[in-house]
């Protein structure tokens, strides 16, 4: 059984705007899989329809088999516990401590009342814990996070993303705010992340050279279309230039 | 709309207006020399007409200010010219009119009897009356606690409809929508009665004092603090909300972590804005029976007692400076 797939989904926003077009897209578990394309091509939405923050106005979203284009409530949440995200602007809160901001993924599975006074179960702080262990940050538990730097934050953001204990996980451009030595280190933890603990990661990139580097397939989306879909060193120059225009060049990131 | 109606309709409110000046202010208060008399059907037809003279030379002549945005570049010199003193002529006759209405007179304003009458006042102001020192810092004490009150009254509310009065909060469905709406135009209509009416209102549910002084300026700060709060509440970044909801989270939780990080320091910022607000605005309604310092302004002012006067509204400006200062510095801290 394919572990996610997408059928002919389409996404057309309020305003006419035709985000996606027809996508189909089947993922097998474990997969690193990287989706490439310019700004507006369709990767933010595309990643966001399939753990449904996003509704797509057509099509249909299968999770194992499962049909989840249209459940609701706590369905939905369900649903979304298995698949933890991350976001280009980490969207984290500032204010809080690391420990507190990684809690959050544990929101699924923690008694309203009891997150709504702080009081999380033992077991739960233990296992934040050990999330920050695995993405370095143990030492930070009790800091501020606006002390941070923006490599750490993302790694915050992927500790939190843990917490969920999630079966996949989507990245929208995890490092597209980072420096590149800085993007080397975020992307490392999601390749170990995906190699140790299994978990598929489905990453919308910038760089060519960071999904040569890491990604196992690619998908690339032009004007809400999939054109490309293959092995990273599939992509010739020839193709290059059809996903990203003629007049790109391609950048270097080491 | 269309510029085509915004012209007609800018027309027609030139001439509608121009007749209204030249009538009510022109004829009868300077020619006539008399008070306004009601407003008949007839005058009204009259003015309507010279609305619609006015639609009929913008569409013909092309000479007014009408035609002037309706066609811009497309205009000649003379239709330009025209048209520029339409409003020029609008202009003067408003000044004008402003000036007979609210009875502008240098006269008195720098008569003999009146610079002296003024000058004893100053004087007595600038000597204020220590001796009721006491008794005026009591009233101030009971200024600031009635504004303390209301905003502390206010609070809760507000914070929840704050909340519910958010466009991005309400959205979801038709029905929280229209509940959404409900509440903009109740809140609107609220904030936009003064509280000295308000004050008005509760004193003659709960008669004249510090209470209903407190009541009215309760509703006027939750319906104020409302707006601001919703406001915040629309302006936040709506991606620390997606990622609370992507690891399935219920959607108080949601609100919980999502919005509320975001709002607690800018909502704490209103609030002590608020208060200073309101303990200038008890010190008005105090006024008018208010309670507090207010009132015992109104009292020394009625036995013409200047002295004491000078030295009320010494504590009071000395009180709004420190509050001002105390509630700037606060906002600075937390923000």
């Amino acid at each position: 059984m394919t572990f996610l797939e997408l059928q002919n989904v389409r996404k057309i926003f309020p305003n006419g705007v035709v985000a996606l077009q027809d996508v189909s897209l089947r993922v097998e578990r474990g997969e690193f899989l990287a989706i490439i394309g310019l700004s507006g091509s369709g990767k933010s939405t595309l990643l966001r329809c399939i753990n449904r923050l996003i509704e797509p106005s057509s099509g249909r979203i299968l999770f194992e088999g499962v049909d989840v284009t249209h459940i609701r409530g706590e369905q939905l949440r369900q649903y979304r516990r298995r698949i933890g995200m991350i976001f280009q602007q980490f969207n984290i809160i500032e204010r809080r401590t690391v420990l507190e901001n990684v809690l959050v993924g544990a929101l699924g599975r923690v008694s309203i009342w009891r997150s709504l006074v702080g009081a999380f179960p033992t077991e739960v702080v233990e296992e934040a814990l050990h999330n920050l262990e695995i993405v370095g940050l143990a030492d930070k538990a009790t800091e501020r996070v606006r002390m941070l730097s923006g490599g750490q934050k993302q790694r915050v953001a992927i500790a939190r993303a843990l917490m969920q204990r999630p079966e996949a996980l989507l990245a929208d451009e995890p490092v597209a705010s980072l420096d590149p030595a800085t993007s080397h280190s975020v992307m490392r933890y999601l390749e170990e992340i995906n190699r140790q603990l299994g978990v598929t990661v489905i990453c919308s990139l910038h760089f060519l050279s960071l999904v040569r580097r890491y990604a196992r397939r690619v998908v690339a989306l032009r004007a809400g279309s999939i054109v490309f879909e293959g092995a990273p060193a599939e992509i010739t120059e020839e193709w290059f230039r059809y996903i990203y225009g003629d007049e790109a060049q391609e950048v270097e990131i080491r | 709309m269309s510029r085509r109606w915004q012209s007609v309709l800018l027309d027609f409110g030139i001439g509608l207006y121009g007749a209204v000046l030249l009538y009510r202010i022109v004829w009868v208060h300077m020619v006539q020399d008399g008070e306004a008399p009601p407003v008949t059907p007839p005058e009204l037809g009259f003015y309507a007409v010279a609305g619609l003279i006015v639609v009929g030379l913008g569409l013909y002549l092309r000479c007014t200010l009408g035609a002037w945005i309706r066609w811009r570049q497309e205009l000649k010199q003379w239709q330009r010219i025209c048209a520029l003193h339409w409003g020029l002529t609008l202009l003067v006759l408003t000044i004008w009119a402003g000036w007979v209405i609210t009875k502008v007179s240098p006269l008195d304003l720098l008569s003999a009897e009146g610079l002296r009458s003024a000058g004893r006042l100053f004087g007595a102001l600038l000597s204020p009356e220590f001796s009721i020192l006491d008794k005026a810092l009591a009233a101030m004490v009971q200024t600031i606690y009635i504004a303390l009150m209301a905003t502390l009254f206010g609070l809760p509310p507000a914070v929840v409809l704050g909340f519910l009065a958010a466009r991005n909060i309400m959205r979801g469905h038709p029905l929280t929508f229209a509940f959404y709406a409900f509440l903009r135009v109740l809140i609107n209509f609220t904030r936009s009665v003064e509280p000295l009416i308000w004050a008005v209102v509760f004193s003659v549910w709960v008669g004249i004092g510090p209470f209903a002084g407190m009541l009215a300026m309760t509703v006027h700060t939750v319906a104020a603090l409302t707006k601001l709060y919703s406001e915040q509440v629309e302006s936040i970044d709506s991606g620390l909300v997606e990622a609370v909801e992507s690891t399935g989270a219920h959607p108080v939780q949601v609100v919980w972590f999502g919005v509320v990080p975001q709002v607690v320091l800018p909502f704490l910022a209103f609030t002590i804005y608020r208060w200073d607000t309101n303990v200038r605005m008890a010190t008005v309604i105090g006024v008018v029976g208010g309670g507090g310092i207010g009132t015992l302004l109104m009292q020394y002012q009625g036995l013409a007692r200047w002295h004491e006067v000078g030295l009320i509204v010494l504590v009071i400006a000395a009180v709004v400076w420190i509050m001002d200062y105390l509630s700037a510095r606060l906002r600075e801290a937390i923000a």
